[in-house]
């Protein structure tokens, strides 16, 4: 590697320091629980929006989501459309404020607390945690592969050393700073990662002959496609799949529906909205939100996508194959390859910003799940500061143990995963919930218990991705799935989803008529 | 063929177009509402 490595450990070092100072000064603000479950609920619009989108793109959004588009193209830009629109839009103007002022009337501190509280009953935090404390330490272990993947190939260090390094350092501000820490931490994350990503837009482009040159060789290699890929749809990294192509389904309902519609009821970003003092402060978030989320995954995508240009001119080879076949090192190498020795430090802190400000934001998230809600549940959560960091250490080694066990090229499925298990569970009842006045609490329950067991019935005997790795299917029934295509290729997600939000009208619906009959 | 910065597939461009679109949307939105939804306005 022909980075100084005395440049590199210096830089490293300023980020750390200036990271752990601002964890300091998160430390120094956390008096009361609320202060280190919900920053004191007075967090500036600027800070909720770069810390609401350094969570929402992590590593996987980069590294993982990137490597996807340099093997699938720039179709996944509707991943980016579904970002912004989505996750920024309809997240902050239809729910932002709608959960900030329940949160506030409530006097909620978590998202399975908020829950717990609008719906009335502590079983719904119960459930609630619990599925966090299911899905989120794969997404957690996802993230953490990312960033120590990374960090292995430009420090030559031995992935392990990598992994847990990158650990603890995280878990260190998130224990003492709670989330003051993580958002102060995030928003200064947040803007090295635009200024990273804006360098390596601009780069990418020289690279390859200009915005029009470049797009034009991209279109052109579309003979270059592999077999694989094109006798499943594909068609080219600058053009669409077949319509209805496995490849199509794949990338339509896992990755732009999946984790596209995903993003609106996680409960690390919901927490944010319940930092706001007024809806104010949710209005001017969007406006940084939106360009900022366009600049994380438009110009990983692209950027992505464009790196089979630039290794096929310099390599012979498209991008998959330049690395190895593992569609999460395709960014990692084009980064050490292709940029200047500087850019590589600079990408570097960008993506360990990316990581570590959603990992800040996981650990945090599960480790209340794990005191406040499952342990805690129904009480006012004031448990003590230390319960709370404590919680974030177990969920912290739990991640690393899983993140150790994980397979390869494995970043963006289990991202989507967790988002899918995400919105199949959690969103209709947290939609009707923060909108209703009366939302039906046998109708949550009920919504939340389908979503989740249809989603991971789905994912085990059904969705070949899935099912193939878990192996459940082929123990129990003999065959790798109990269906076969399309369903095989289509999202659990696009099933569960449905299915939950009916059940959630069908109870909220009776439960209104009913009344209406008792009234009259 | 017709093309925009290289890209011929209308499905490719026009996502490209949305989601800056979309960003832009945000920033009119988050101009707009920039004092709406104070203490003092109510929600």
């Amino acid at each position: 590697m022909a980075v100084d490595p005395a440049v590199t450990i210096i830089l490293v070092l300023v980020y750390v320091v200036i990271t752990l100072v601002l964890g300091y000064l998160g430390y120094k603000k956390t008096i009361h629980a609320e202060d280190y479950l919900l920053a004191g609920r007075d967090s500036h619009p600027v800070i909720i929006a770069l810390s609401y989108g350094a969570t929402f793109i992590s590593t996987s959004a980069i590294v993982g989501f990137g490597g996807v588009a340099a093997n699938l193209g720039m179709g996944l830009i509707w991943l980016t459309v579904f970002n912004i629109g989505v996750g920024i839009l309809l997240a902050f103007v239809l729910f932002g404020k709608k959960t900030r002022e329940k949160g506030a009337e409530t006097r909620a501190i978590t998202f399975p607390d908020l829950m717990g509280k609008i719906f009335k009953t502590p079983k719904l935090q119960f459930i609630s945690g619990i599925i966090i404390l299911l899905g989120m330490p794969l997404y957690t272990a996802a993230v953490l592969i990312g960033g120590a993947r990374f960090l292995e190939t430009t420090l030559s260090i031995s992935y392990t050393t990598a992994l847990i390094g990158f650990a603890v350092i995280v878990a260190l501000y998130v224990i003492y700073g709670g989330l003051i820490a993580v958002m102060y931490t995030d928003a200064f994350q947040g803007a090295i990662m635009l200024i990273g990503m804006t360098i390596l837009l601009v780069l990418t482009y020289i690279y390859v002959g200009g915005v029009t040159a470049g797009n034009t060789a991209l279109a052109a290699m579309s003979d270059l496609v592999p077999e694989t890929l094109a006798s499943q749809g594909m068609t080219g990294w600058a053009s669409m799949p077949e319509l209805g192509s496995p490849i199509w389904f794949t990338l339509i309902t896992t990755l732009v529906l999946g984790v596209g519609i995903g993003v609106l009821a996680q409960p690390q970003l919901v927490v944010r909205f319940m930092t706001a003092r007024e809806n104010r402060a949710l209005n001017r978030a969007v406006l940084v939100g939106g360009p900022f989320i366009l600049m994380m995954t438009g110009v990983a995508f692209t950027v992505g996508a464009l790196t089979n240009v630039y290794f096929y001119q310099h390599m012979g080879k498209i991008a998959v194959d330049a690395a190895g076949g593992n569609v999460d090192s395709v960014i990692p190498l084009y980064i050490n390859t292709a940029m200047p020795d500087l850019f590589v430090i600079i990408f570097m802190l960008t993506l360990l910003s990316a990581a570590m400000s959603t990992l800040s934001s996981l650990y945090h998230t599960m480790g209340t799940a794990l005191v406040c809600d499952l342990w805690g549940r129904g009480q006012t959560c004031a448990m003590s500061l230390r319960a709370n960091q404590i919680g974030c250490i177990v969920m912290m080694v739990l991640s690393v143990v899983l993140a150790l066990a994980m397979p390869a090229s494995i970043i963006a499925r289990a991202t989507a995963m967790f988002m899918g298990l995400c919105a199949s569970a959690f969103l209709p009842a947290f939609a009707v919930g923060v909108y209703s006045k009366r939302p039906s609490r046998a109708g949550a329950m009920a919504s939340m218990l389908t979503g989740a067991f249809i989603w991971f019935f789905y994912t085990v005997f059904i969705h070949t991705a899935e099912a193939k790795a878990l192996g459940i299917s082929q123990f129990l029934t003999g065959s790798v799935t109990i269906l076969g295509a399309p369903w095989t290729v289509i999202d659990p997600l696009v099933i569960a989803l449905p299915i939950s939000l009916i059940v959630m009208i069908v109870f909220q619906l009776r439960e209104r008529s009913m009344e209406g009959k008792s009234r009259a | 063929m017709f093309s925009v910065f290289g890209i011929t597939d209308p499905a490719i461009w026009m996502g490209y177009a949305l989601a800056i679109g979309l960003a832009i949307a945000c920033v009119i939105y988050g101009a707009l509402n920039w004092n709406k939804g104070g203490r003092n306005h109510g929600s």
